[in-house]
């Protein structure tokens, strides 16, 4: 997948992207293989950012520090922009609801269910 | 949940006040579907019973209470040289708290399709025992609620009143009344503190421009806007170490980083949840352009804290983000959920990018303002960008004494000699001309759009949003 096309989306966070974050997106791709060709590189770069973002804030573990939970609320805001741009209303909101499952758990101290599970059932489930 | 007081008056010493309709009244204005109304007295000689309404009844209830614990018993409790801290016209009433002690004082009435769950012959007693006095039972109603409805049905009594800022805080009530309570007990503190409400405000304003002004929908945009500008908050309070806001403890404080970041988290995604169901492309496209603004802006303004206090470019730059991106975003959003004309649109989001600078500018010199009941100079302390701090720098008097002690550690001696060098010099005097500035700018925004009579209000809020204190 050429990613010349998320050269926009990668602003700020080229640092993440050589960190992990690449490979992350690639995992992502090919759950979302059945989407239109042309919002495949923006949804799974979207549940990526997620991912990394959720990690980066220490969401359910301990709490990172300011800078780095800066970072995390950037991705989480790229990803929620890149959907709303790209995905359906159904995926937007299934999105939504994931993050505010996991951070409910969080905040109650119980176990969270893995974020790249959660995000591939929520693209199976509104495909 | 909606909670409230009844209120009314009695007449006589003993009296069985009929307050089926009060609560009647009340469920139908809170509209209330299906769950339960609690009431509950507020006082040590008044009762509550469900019973029938049946004026020699009533009689026989009287004499029923006369008769166990008559008036001219004798009770310890009327006997005032054996009491402490009885106060001048105590009344004597030991057969009144007696009497109180044969009945209740709570009822818990059901609620099924909007009306009270009653048989055919009950009624809902407030029983006064000791009056004739002014009397209030406490109220609470929780379960399923009807959506609101323009027409005023299925509104609390609040909203029915008819402005538009009790809609937002009963839809900001309905939305943090289902989530788990580790998250909405500490944001619901923080909402119930205060807050402005100037963003959601504007939602609304901006939602009646259009053709397509649907109040509903517009209280569903203006409380999404509202929690996620709070969610913002309870992250900025971490990032800032702040201990207090609105007068409480931040949620980083009382219960710590970890479940400060899950609040932020949890209303940050209900919130774009709540935007995305709204439907509206452009509300959703909008409101998310202005969260990665805020975000952006966020890191800029702590990665400036090192270059503190910074310059008046920069200063700009983070507060477009982190302060107009969402008051743009809340004009321009509205506007467009009432389809309102491209150019009423774009004029209004200038509107809210202009105003939303201006209102950072008044905030900044609220933070020298010893009436703000804010502690003064917090900026200062937290290193935050500050425009009255950036031009008491570049004064020629103040400004190297300013530049010295803000490159050193700054204890209680230092703040307290910055605030009054900023205080002693020109800077808040030129902060709020360009506040001002800012506000005749964005008025001037309006002149050249059609907004249905709105321009008076618009133009009110803009010019005390400048002209505050706290």
């Amino acid at each position: 997948m050429n990613v010349q096309v998320l050269d926009r989306e990668l602003d700020r966070l080229e640092g993440l992207w050589e960190q992990g974050l690449s490979d992350t997106y690639r995992s992502y791709l090919e759950t979302v293989s059945d989407r239109e060709p042309q919002v495949q590189p923006k949804l799974a770069l979207a549940a990526a950012l997620i991912e990394v973002g959720i990690r980066l804030q220490g969401l359910g573990g301990h709490a990172a520090p300011a800078t780095t939970l800066l970072m995390g609320d950037l991705c989480l805001a790229r990803a929620s922009r890149l959907l709303a741009d790209n995905a359906s209303q159904a995926v937007q909101v299934a999105f939504a609801k994931a993050i505010e499952g996991l951070s409910a758990a969080a905040a109650s101290g119980k176990p969270g269910r893995p974020v790249r599970e959660l995000l591939v059932h929520v693209f199976s489930a509104t495909a | 949940m909606i909670a409230g007081r009844l209120q009314f008056e009695t007449s006589h010493a003993t009296e069985f006040v009929d307050v089926t309709k009060l609560v009647r009244q009340e469920v139908h204005r809170s509209g209330l579907r299906t769950g339960r109304v609690h009431l509950q007295s507020l006082h040590t000689t008044l009762g509550l019973a469900i019973n029938e309404n049946e004026p020699l009844l009533l009689r026989d209830f009287q004499r029923l209470l006369e008769r166990l614990a008559p008036g001219d018993a004798g009770y310890e409790h009327d006997d005032f040289a054996r009491r402490f801290e009885i106060t001048i016209d105590e009344p004597v009433n030991g057969h009144a708290h007696c009497r109180q002690l044969l009945l209740t004082g709570f009822a818990t009435l059901l609620i099924e399709e909007g009306e009270l769950v009653l048989g055919r012959w009950q009624s809902v007693f407030a029983v006064e025992l000791d009056g004739p006095r002014h009397r209030e039972l406490a109220m609470q109603l929780d379960g399923d609620f009807v959506p609101l409805s323009p027409t005023g049905r299925g509104l609390g009594s609040r909203a029915r009143a008819g402005t538009d800022s009790e809609l937002i805080e009963l839809e900001l009530a309905r939305q943090l009344m289902v989530d788990p309570d580790p998250v909405a007990v500490p944001m619901r503190r923080l909402m119930e503190a205060g807050g402005k409400r100037l963003r959601p405000k504007l939602v609304q304003l901006a939602s009646q421009i259009g053709p397509r002004h649907d109040p509903l929908r517009a209280a569903s945009l203006a409380a999404a806007v509202e929690l996620l500008h709070n969610a913002t908050l309870v992250h900025d309070d971490y990032v800032d170490e702040s201990t207090h806001r609105r007068g409480r403890p931040t949620v980083a404080a009382a219960e710590g980083a970890e479940r400060a970041i899950a609040v932020g988290d949890y209303y940050f995604a209900k919130a774009t949840r709540l935007i995305a169901e709204i439907g509206n492309i452009g509300v959703t496209s909008t409101m998310a352009d202005a969260l990665e603004a805020i975000c952006a802006a966020q890191i800029d303004d702590v990665a400036l804290r090192g270059a503190f206090p910074g310059d008046h470019d920069s200063y700009l730059r983070v507060v477009r983000g982190k302060t107009a991106a969402l008051f743009a975003a809340s004009c321009a959003s509205g506007a467009l959920l009432s389809d309102a004309p491209t150019d009423v649109v774009e004029a209004l989001r200038r509107f809210g990018d202009l105003l939303g600078v201006a209102f950072q500018m008044a905030d900044d010199m609220v933070d020298f303002s010893p009436s703000s009941g804010k502690p003064v100079g917090l900026d200062i302390r937290q290193k935050v960008l500050s425009l009255p701090l950036i031009y008491a720098a570049e004064d020629r008097s103040v400004g190297p004494e300013v530049r010295r002690l803000l490159a050193g550690s700054l204890g209680d001696e230092e703040v307290g000699r910055v605030t009054a060098l900023v205080t002693s010099s020109d800077a808040l005097r030129r902060v709020g001309d360009e506040a001002r500035g800012l506000v005749d700018a964005a008025v001037r925004e309006l002149e050249s759009i059609e907004l249905d009579g709105l321009r008076p209000t618009l133009v009110g809020i803009a010019r005390s949003a400048v002209d505050r204190t706290a």
